[in-house]
């Protein structure tokens, strides 16, 4: 029996992006961050949490999200903090 | 599976708008998959079992992880598949 979160879609996950959230999974398990991304094909979602030893990222699996609540809009330097931290600095070579 | 679309059949135009937000947001998953290539990475599985590994890749459906030097209580395993479905969560320090 999969969740709503499963079929949102890609339109409102979308709009989930650079808030912060609250990920409720099953046993009272919970979880927050600010959100990265969804994948689109296991809707798992990827949370970061800036600490002072940089960045602790999480992603939770599609299948085990129960119910996810917006619990702010991102602001201007998180946004840009969020944009940069998973963009390689350089391209790497795929051809051996 | 899950379905690729939510919008209704003949809206070609918030087709075209969903197919874009999929891409991005695909795109992004995948650069961060990218990033933990060859880091340390903690599962958190069912039952609160938490395993620690090396993150290798994840299949295109990411239903498997392949990871290296998997820590589980009976040893170390140099190279295991871990089933998408058994995990819950997984943490990495950027």
């Amino acid at each position: 029996m999969p969740h709503d979160w499963l079929l949102l879609g890609p339109l409102q996950w979308f709009s989930y992006v650079h808030k912060q959230v609250k990920v409720k999974l099953g046993r009272d398990e919970e979880h927050r961050g600010w959100l990265v991304t969804v994948d689109p094909v296991s809707a798992s979602l990827v949370l970061v949490n800036f600490t002072e030893r940089g960045a602790s990222v999480r992603v939770v699996m599609g299948h085990a999200v129960e119910e996810v609540e917006v619990l702010r809009e991102a602001d201007p330097e998180t946004t840009e903090l969020l944009c940069t931290y998973f963009l390689p600095l350089e391209t790497p070579k795929l051809d051996p | 599976s899950i379905p690729s679309s939510a919008v209704p059949g003949g809206n070609t135009e918030l087709l075209q708008e969903e197919q874009q937000a999929r891409s991005a947001l695909r795109e992004s998953f995948l650069r961060c998959l990218l990033s933990i290539s060859n880091k340390k990475v903690q599962f958190h599985m069912h039952e609160n079992v938490k395993v620690e590994a090396t993150f290798g890749a994840s299949d295109i459906d990411v239903l498997n992880f392949q990871v290296s030097n998997l820590h589980t209580p009976i040893g170390v395993q140099k190279e295991a598949l871990i089933r998408c479905q058994d995990v819950i969560s997984f943490t990495f320090d950027v």
